[in-house]
Protein backbone atom coordinates (compact mmCIF):
# COMPACT_ATOMS: atom_id res chain seq x y z
CA UNK A 1 0.00 0.00 0.00
CA UNK A 2 1.08 3.51 -1.04
CA UNK A 3 0.70 6.81 -0.92
CA UNK A 4 -0.86 9.37 -2.07
CA UNK A 5 -4.13 7.34 -1.11
CA UNK A 6 -6.60 9.14 -3.05
CA UNK A 7 -4.12 9.33 -5.58
CA UNK A 8 -4.26 5.12 -5.93
CA UNK A 9 -8.29 5.24 -5.15
CA UNK A 10 -7.64 3.79 -2.09
CA UNK A 11 -10.78 6.36 -1.02
CA UNK A 12 -12.99 8.27 -3.10
CA UNK A 13 -14.60 11.64 -3.23
CA UNK A 14 -16.85 11.33 -0.66
CA UNK A 15 -14.12 9.49 2.22
CA UNK A 16 -11.78 12.35 0.91
CA UNK A 17 -14.15 15.04 2.05
CA UNK A 18 -14.14 13.38 5.91
CA UNK A 19 -10.67 13.40 5.56
CA UNK A 20 -10.15 16.99 4.83
CA UNK A 21 -12.43 17.79 7.32
CA UNK A 22 -10.43 15.97 10.29
CA UNK A 23 -7.41 17.47 8.72
CA UNK A 24 -9.12 21.10 8.78
CA UNK A 25 -10.24 20.53 12.31
CA UNK A 26 -6.69 19.91 13.11
CA UNK A 27 -5.41 22.82 11.32
CA UNK A 28 -8.23 24.85 13.42
CA UNK A 29 -6.87 23.79 16.50
CA UNK A 30 -3.51 23.86 16.02
CA UNK A 31 -3.85 27.96 15.21
CA UNK A 32 -5.90 28.89 17.69
CA UNK A 33 -3.84 27.21 19.96
CA UNK A 34 -0.91 28.91 18.52
CA UNK A 35 -2.92 32.18 19.38
CA UNK A 36 -3.43 32.58 15.85
CA UNK A 37 -7.10 33.56 16.51
CA UNK A 38 -5.74 36.62 17.73
CA UNK A 39 -4.98 39.56 15.05
CA UNK A 40 -2.87 41.16 17.46
CA UNK A 41 -0.24 38.12 17.92
CA UNK A 42 -0.36 37.88 14.38
CA UNK A 43 0.31 41.55 13.15
CA UNK A 44 3.06 41.80 15.98
CA UNK A 45 5.34 40.06 13.93
CA UNK A 46 5.56 42.59 11.44
CA UNK A 47 6.47 45.17 14.37
CA UNK A 48 9.04 42.24 15.15
CA UNK A 49 7.81 42.21 17.97
CA UNK A 50 6.83 38.87 17.98
CA UNK A 51 7.66 36.04 15.25
CA UNK A 52 5.29 32.93 16.16
CA UNK A 53 3.47 33.10 13.07
CA UNK A 54 7.03 32.88 10.96
CA UNK A 55 8.13 30.06 13.65
CA UNK A 56 5.08 27.92 13.53
CA UNK A 57 4.40 28.02 9.70
CA UNK A 58 8.28 27.34 8.78
CA UNK A 59 7.66 24.71 11.95
CA UNK A 60 4.97 23.24 9.93
CA UNK A 61 7.03 23.26 6.74
CA UNK A 62 10.02 21.47 7.29
CA UNK A 63 7.76 19.11 9.62
CA UNK A 64 6.01 18.51 6.56
CA UNK A 65 9.06 18.14 4.20
CA UNK A 66 10.39 16.02 6.44
CA UNK A 67 7.79 13.84 6.98
CA UNK A 68 7.41 13.03 2.87
CA UNK A 69 10.70 12.54 2.45
CA UNK A 70 11.06 10.17 5.07
CA UNK A 71 7.96 8.80 3.68
CA UNK A 72 8.94 8.33 0.18
CA UNK A 73 12.80 6.87 0.93
CA UNK A 74 10.71 4.07 3.40
CA UNK A 75 8.75 3.72 -0.84
CA UNK A 76 5.34 4.18 1.22
CA UNK A 77 4.51 7.60 -0.60
CA UNK A 78 5.22 8.64 -3.83
CA UNK A 79 6.33 12.10 -4.30
CA UNK A 80 5.65 12.87 -7.83
CA UNK A 81 2.15 12.05 -7.39
CA UNK A 82 1.36 14.81 -5.10
CA UNK A 83 0.34 17.74 -6.52
CA UNK A 84 2.46 21.34 -6.91
CA UNK A 85 1.02 24.05 -7.11
CA UNK A 86 2.39 25.34 -11.21
CA UNK A 87 4.47 28.66 -10.91
CA UNK A 88 3.28 31.87 -11.94
CA UNK A 89 5.26 34.25 -10.82
CA UNK A 90 4.46 37.28 -12.15
CA UNK A 91 1.02 36.32 -10.68
CA UNK A 92 2.00 35.00 -6.94
CA UNK A 93 4.01 38.14 -6.70
CA UNK A 94 1.34 40.70 -7.49
CA UNK A 95 -1.39 38.09 -5.26
CA UNK A 96 1.53 37.78 -2.70
CA UNK A 97 1.55 41.75 -2.13
CA UNK A 98 -2.00 42.09 -1.97
CA UNK A 99 -2.24 39.22 0.55
CA UNK A 100 0.49 41.19 2.42
CA UNK A 101 -0.91 44.16 2.55
CA UNK A 102 -4.75 42.88 3.19
CA UNK A 103 -2.69 40.85 6.25
CA UNK A 104 -1.32 44.09 7.80
CA UNK A 105 -4.12 46.13 7.23
CA UNK A 106 -6.63 43.36 8.37
CA UNK A 107 -4.79 41.19 11.43
CA UNK A 108 -5.49 37.83 9.34
CA UNK A 109 -4.98 35.83 6.61
CA UNK A 110 -7.82 33.78 4.90
CA UNK A 111 -6.83 30.68 7.47
CA UNK A 112 -6.52 32.50 10.63
CA UNK A 113 -9.76 34.57 9.87
CA UNK A 114 -11.42 31.65 10.04
CA UNK A 115 -10.43 30.70 13.21
CA UNK A 116 -10.93 34.36 15.20
CA UNK A 117 -14.83 33.79 13.70
CA UNK A 118 -15.41 30.48 14.80
CA UNK A 119 -13.92 31.42 18.20
CA UNK A 120 -16.59 34.62 18.26
CA UNK A 121 -14.32 37.52 17.26
CA UNK A 122 -15.99 40.43 15.31
CA UNK A 123 -13.50 41.56 13.41
CA UNK A 124 -12.34 37.76 12.16
CA UNK A 125 -15.93 37.55 10.96
CA UNK A 126 -15.95 41.13 9.09
CA UNK A 127 -12.63 39.38 7.65
CA UNK A 128 -14.33 36.28 6.48
CA UNK A 129 -17.19 38.54 4.91
CA UNK A 130 -14.71 40.28 3.31
CA UNK A 131 -12.96 37.59 2.33
CA UNK A 132 -16.67 35.86 0.18
CA UNK A 133 -16.96 39.77 -1.34
CA UNK A 134 -13.35 39.64 -2.75
CA UNK A 135 -13.88 36.40 -3.80
CA UNK A 136 -17.17 37.21 -5.83
CA UNK A 137 -15.30 40.43 -7.35
CA UNK A 138 -12.35 38.53 -8.66
CA UNK A 139 -14.75 36.01 -10.29
CA UNK A 140 -17.28 38.99 -12.07
CA UNK A 141 -13.73 40.81 -12.79
CA UNK A 142 -11.96 37.12 -13.94
CA UNK A 143 -12.72 37.77 -17.81
CA UNK A 144 -10.66 41.66 -17.37
CA UNK A 145 -8.20 40.31 -14.96
CA UNK A 146 -7.59 37.05 -16.71
CA UNK A 147 -4.28 38.22 -18.11
CA UNK A 148 -2.89 38.81 -15.13
CA UNK A 149 -4.21 35.57 -13.43
CA UNK A 150 -2.02 33.64 -15.94
CA UNK A 151 1.47 36.13 -16.05
CA UNK A 152 4.71 34.53 -15.72
CA UNK A 153 3.38 30.90 -16.36
CA UNK A 154 6.82 28.66 -15.61
CA UNK A 155 4.79 25.28 -15.37
CA UNK A 156 5.44 23.45 -12.19
CA UNK A 157 9.05 24.32 -10.17
CA UNK A 158 10.65 22.82 -7.14
CA UNK A 159 13.61 24.31 -5.93
CA UNK A 160 16.17 20.86 -6.59
CA UNK A 161 14.36 21.41 -10.51
CA UNK A 162 15.57 25.21 -10.58
CA UNK A 163 19.00 24.97 -8.25
CA UNK A 164 20.06 21.52 -9.98
CA UNK A 165 20.77 19.65 -6.85
CA UNK A 166 19.89 16.72 -5.01
CA UNK A 167 16.94 16.25 -2.80
CA UNK A 168 18.07 15.45 -0.24
CA UNK A 169 20.69 18.32 -0.07
CA UNK A 170 18.11 20.51 -0.44
CA UNK A 171 15.89 19.55 2.32
CA UNK A 172 18.72 19.53 4.62
CA UNK A 173 19.16 23.01 3.33
CA UNK A 174 15.82 24.57 3.80
CA UNK A 175 16.13 22.78 7.69
CA UNK A 176 19.11 24.60 8.24
CA UNK A 177 17.62 28.13 6.94
CA UNK A 178 14.77 26.94 9.33
CA UNK A 179 17.08 26.56 12.38
CA UNK A 180 19.05 29.43 11.60
CA UNK A 181 15.96 31.72 10.53
CA UNK A 182 14.37 30.32 14.53
CA UNK A 183 17.47 31.64 16.20
CA UNK A 184 17.58 34.83 14.58
CA UNK A 185 13.77 35.52 15.13
CA UNK A 186 14.20 34.97 18.34
CA UNK A 187 17.32 37.16 19.07
CA UNK A 188 15.01 39.83 17.06
CA UNK A 189 12.43 39.40 19.40
CA UNK A 190 14.50 39.53 22.35
CA UNK A 191 16.21 42.92 20.62
CA UNK A 192 12.73 44.26 20.74
CA UNK A 193 11.74 43.52 23.80
CA UNK A 194 14.55 45.36 25.43
CA UNK A 195 14.36 48.49 23.00
CA UNK A 196 10.38 48.40 24.20
CA UNK A 197 11.79 48.38 28.00
CA UNK A 198 14.44 51.43 27.28
CA UNK A 199 11.54 53.29 26.12
CA UNK B 1 24.49 24.01 29.08
CA UNK B 2 20.40 22.63 29.39
CA UNK B 3 18.50 22.82 26.19
CA UNK B 4 15.56 24.15 25.81
CA UNK B 5 12.46 21.87 24.47
CA UNK B 6 12.95 23.96 21.51
CA UNK B 7 16.98 23.46 21.04
CA UNK B 8 16.25 19.62 21.03
CA UNK B 9 13.28 20.16 18.60
CA UNK B 10 15.72 22.14 16.30
CA UNK B 11 18.51 19.74 16.72
CA UNK B 12 16.32 16.85 15.71
CA UNK B 13 15.36 18.04 12.94
CA UNK B 14 18.69 18.96 11.91
CA UNK B 15 20.17 15.74 12.30
CA UNK B 16 16.80 14.25 10.24
CA UNK B 17 17.97 16.68 7.56
CA UNK B 18 21.30 15.75 7.66
CA UNK B 19 20.75 12.22 7.19
CA UNK B 20 17.59 13.11 4.85
CA UNK B 21 20.83 14.19 2.01
CA UNK B 22 21.29 10.48 1.80
CA UNK B 23 17.34 9.95 0.77
CA UNK B 24 16.71 8.02 -2.43
CA UNK B 25 13.31 9.69 -3.14
CA UNK B 26 11.87 7.33 -5.60
CA UNK B 27 10.28 9.56 -7.90
CA UNK B 28 7.78 7.10 -9.21
CA UNK B 29 7.64 5.50 -12.95
CA UNK B 30 7.42 8.17 -14.87
CA UNK B 31 7.57 7.45 -18.82
CA UNK B 32 8.23 9.55 -21.01
CA UNK B 33 8.05 9.72 -25.05
CA UNK B 34 9.73 11.25 -27.95
CA UNK B 35 7.40 13.53 -29.39
CA UNK B 36 8.35 13.82 -32.73
CA UNK B 37 8.73 10.04 -33.14
CA UNK B 38 5.97 9.21 -31.51
CA UNK B 39 3.39 11.60 -33.61
CA UNK B 40 5.51 10.44 -36.64
CA UNK B 41 4.56 6.77 -36.34
CA UNK B 42 1.00 7.91 -35.67
CA UNK B 43 1.11 9.68 -39.36
CA UNK B 44 2.74 7.03 -40.81
CA UNK B 45 -0.06 4.43 -39.43
CA UNK B 46 2.99 2.40 -38.61
CA UNK B 47 0.59 1.18 -35.32
CA UNK B 48 -1.74 -0.49 -37.14
CA UNK B 49 -2.49 -4.13 -38.05
CA UNK B 50 -6.08 -4.11 -40.41
CA UNK B 51 -8.61 -7.01 -39.00
CA UNK B 52 -7.50 -8.64 -42.87
CA UNK B 53 -4.17 -8.85 -42.28
CA UNK B 54 -4.25 -10.02 -38.41
CA UNK B 55 -6.48 -13.01 -40.29
CA UNK B 56 -4.17 -14.19 -42.18
CA UNK B 57 -1.89 -14.04 -39.93
CA UNK B 58 -3.59 -16.52 -37.93
CA UNK B 59 -4.70 -18.86 -41.18
CA UNK B 60 -0.87 -18.82 -41.93
CA UNK B 61 -0.34 -19.90 -38.31
CA UNK B 62 2.40 -17.43 -37.65
CA UNK B 63 4.18 -17.42 -34.64
CA UNK B 64 6.05 -14.73 -34.65
CA UNK B 65 3.87 -11.85 -32.83
CA UNK B 66 1.84 -12.24 -29.75
CA UNK B 67 -1.98 -11.03 -29.32
CA UNK B 68 -2.83 -9.23 -26.06
CA UNK B 69 -6.59 -8.79 -25.55
CA UNK B 70 -6.83 -5.95 -23.22
CA UNK B 71 -10.78 -6.57 -21.61
CA UNK B 72 -11.54 -8.18 -18.36
CA UNK B 73 -11.40 -12.17 -18.80
CA UNK B 74 -15.17 -12.07 -18.41
CA UNK B 75 -15.34 -10.53 -22.32
CA UNK B 76 -12.09 -12.74 -22.85
CA UNK B 77 -14.11 -15.59 -21.53
CA UNK B 78 -17.18 -15.17 -23.69
CA UNK B 79 -15.50 -14.14 -27.24
CA UNK B 80 -11.51 -13.60 -28.22
CA UNK B 81 -9.72 -13.40 -31.21
CA UNK B 82 -8.27 -16.74 -31.80
CA UNK B 83 -4.64 -17.03 -30.63
CA UNK B 84 -4.96 -13.86 -28.20
CA UNK B 85 -3.68 -14.14 -24.44
CA UNK B 86 -6.00 -12.10 -21.61
CA UNK B 87 -3.94 -8.97 -20.24
CA UNK B 88 -6.66 -7.01 -18.94
CA UNK B 89 -5.20 -3.24 -19.30
CA UNK B 90 -4.50 -2.72 -15.67
CA UNK B 91 -2.47 -6.37 -15.93
CA UNK B 92 -0.15 -4.94 -18.58
CA UNK B 93 1.94 -3.02 -16.47
CA UNK B 94 3.12 -6.71 -14.98
CA UNK B 95 3.04 -8.46 -18.42
CA UNK B 96 6.46 -9.95 -19.07
CA UNK B 97 7.23 -8.69 -22.62
CA UNK B 98 10.56 -9.55 -25.03
CA UNK B 99 11.97 -5.73 -26.21
CA UNK B 100 11.44 -6.27 -29.65
CA UNK B 101 8.66 -8.98 -29.55
CA UNK B 102 5.90 -7.97 -31.58
CA UNK B 103 3.01 -7.64 -29.92
CA UNK B 104 -0.74 -6.74 -31.07
CA UNK B 105 -2.94 -5.30 -28.75
CA UNK B 106 -6.82 -5.02 -29.13
CA UNK B 107 -9.72 -3.91 -26.89
CA UNK B 108 -13.55 -3.55 -27.85
CA UNK B 109 -13.51 0.05 -30.03
CA UNK B 110 -9.67 1.65 -30.19
CA UNK B 111 -9.20 3.63 -27.16
CA UNK B 112 -7.78 1.22 -24.55
CA UNK B 113 -5.60 -0.57 -27.32
CA UNK B 114 -4.14 2.73 -28.28
CA UNK B 115 -4.07 3.58 -24.83
CA UNK B 116 -2.16 0.73 -23.82
CA UNK B 117 0.12 1.18 -27.32
CA UNK B 118 1.34 4.47 -25.41
CA UNK B 119 2.41 2.90 -22.30
CA UNK B 120 3.70 0.09 -24.36
CA UNK B 121 5.76 3.23 -26.52
CA UNK B 122 6.76 4.95 -23.22
CA UNK B 123 8.18 2.01 -22.14
CA UNK B 124 10.45 1.50 -25.08
CA UNK B 125 8.74 -1.35 -26.73
CA UNK B 126 8.98 -0.42 -30.21
CA UNK B 127 7.15 -3.49 -31.62
CA UNK B 128 3.81 -2.77 -30.62
CA UNK B 129 0.90 -2.32 -33.01
CA UNK B 130 -2.54 -2.19 -32.65
CA UNK B 131 -5.82 -4.08 -34.02
CA UNK B 132 -7.48 -1.34 -36.20
CA UNK B 133 -10.64 -0.69 -35.01
CA UNK B 134 -10.22 -3.41 -32.01
CA UNK B 135 -12.62 -5.99 -31.84
CA UNK B 136 -16.07 -4.57 -33.34
CA UNK B 137 -13.77 -4.26 -36.45
CA UNK B 138 -12.43 -7.83 -36.25
CA UNK B 139 -16.03 -8.88 -36.40
CA UNK B 140 -17.32 -6.46 -38.66
CA UNK B 141 -14.37 -7.37 -41.40
CA UNK B 142 -13.90 -10.70 -40.35
CA UNK B 143 -16.00 -12.69 -38.67
CA UNK B 144 -19.34 -11.03 -40.17
CA UNK B 145 -18.95 -9.52 -43.41
CA UNK B 146 -21.09 -7.70 -44.96
CA UNK B 147 -22.41 -9.31 -48.20
CA UNK B 148 -19.05 -10.16 -49.16
CA UNK B 149 -18.30 -10.72 -53.47
CA UNK B 150 -15.01 -12.09 -52.63
CA UNK B 151 -15.33 -15.59 -51.96
CA UNK B 152 -11.67 -15.64 -49.81
CA UNK B 153 -13.89 -13.41 -47.75
CA UNK B 154 -16.53 -16.21 -47.27
CA UNK B 155 -14.00 -18.69 -46.14
CA UNK B 156 -11.90 -16.53 -43.90
CA UNK B 157 -15.11 -15.55 -41.95
CA UNK B 158 -15.60 -19.38 -41.92
CA UNK B 159 -12.04 -20.36 -41.36
CA UNK B 160 -13.03 -17.60 -37.73
CA UNK B 161 -16.38 -20.00 -36.83
CA UNK B 162 -18.22 -16.27 -38.39
CA UNK B 163 -20.65 -15.62 -41.66
CA UNK B 164 -21.34 -13.28 -43.69
CA UNK B 165 -24.33 -10.71 -43.12
CA UNK B 166 -27.21 -11.14 -46.04
CA UNK B 167 -28.40 -7.77 -48.12
CA UNK B 168 -26.40 -7.22 -50.96
CA UNK B 169 -26.66 -3.46 -50.32
CA UNK B 170 -27.50 -0.78 -47.50
CA UNK B 171 -25.73 -0.34 -44.98
CA UNK B 172 -24.35 -2.52 -42.73
CA UNK B 173 -26.78 -3.17 -40.15
CA UNK B 174 -26.40 -3.00 -36.39
CA UNK B 175 -23.59 -5.55 -35.25
CA UNK B 176 -25.54 -7.80 -32.64
CA UNK B 177 -27.40 -9.85 -34.29
CA UNK B 178 -25.10 -12.45 -35.31
CA UNK B 179 -23.67 -15.22 -32.07
CA UNK B 180 -20.00 -15.00 -31.99
CA UNK B 181 -18.62 -18.48 -32.67
CA UNK B 182 -16.93 -20.69 -29.62
CA UNK B 183 -13.39 -20.10 -29.73
CA UNK B 184 -11.94 -23.32 -28.94
CA UNK B 185 -8.76 -21.44 -26.39
CA UNK B 186 -8.04 -22.27 -23.39
CA UNK B 187 -9.07 -19.64 -20.73
CA UNK B 188 -6.89 -17.05 -19.36
CA UNK B 189 -3.72 -17.81 -18.26
CA UNK B 190 -3.60 -17.85 -14.31
CA UNK B 191 -0.67 -17.86 -12.37
CA UNK B 192 0.04 -20.95 -11.05
CA UNK B 193 -2.24 -23.18 -13.64
CA UNK B 194 -0.22 -25.31 -16.37
CA UNK B 195 -0.82 -23.09 -19.39
CA UNK B 196 -3.07 -24.78 -21.77
CA UNK B 197 -2.05 -23.18 -24.80
CA UNK B 198 1.14 -23.48 -26.62
CA UNK B 199 3.71 -21.49 -25.12
CA UNK B 200 4.73 -18.23 -27.15
CA UNK B 201 8.47 -18.22 -27.07
CA UNK B 202 9.13 -15.18 -28.55
CA UNK B 203 12.32 -14.29 -30.54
Amino acid sequence: MSAPFFKYGLFGEETSLIVAFAIGIGFGFFLERAGFGSARKLVSQFYLDDLAVFKVMFTAIVTAMLGVTYLAWLGWLDLSLVYKTPTYWVAQLVGGLVLGAGFVVGGYCPGTSVAAAATGRLDGLSYLLGVGAGTLLFAGAFPAIKGLYYAGEMGVQTLPGVLHLPYGLVVFAVVLMAVGGFAGATWVEHRRAATHEEE
Amino acid sequence: MRLTLNQRLGLAAVALGALAVFADVDRGPVLAFHEKDLLATIQQEADHVAPSELAAWIIEGRRDYRLLDLRDEKAYGEYHVPTAESVPIEALRDAVLLPNEKVVLYSDGGIHAAQAWMLLRARGHRAAYTLRGGLDAWKEAVLFPAAPADPRAVAVATFFGGAPRGGASGPAPALQAPALPKVEAAPPPRAGAAPARRKKEGC
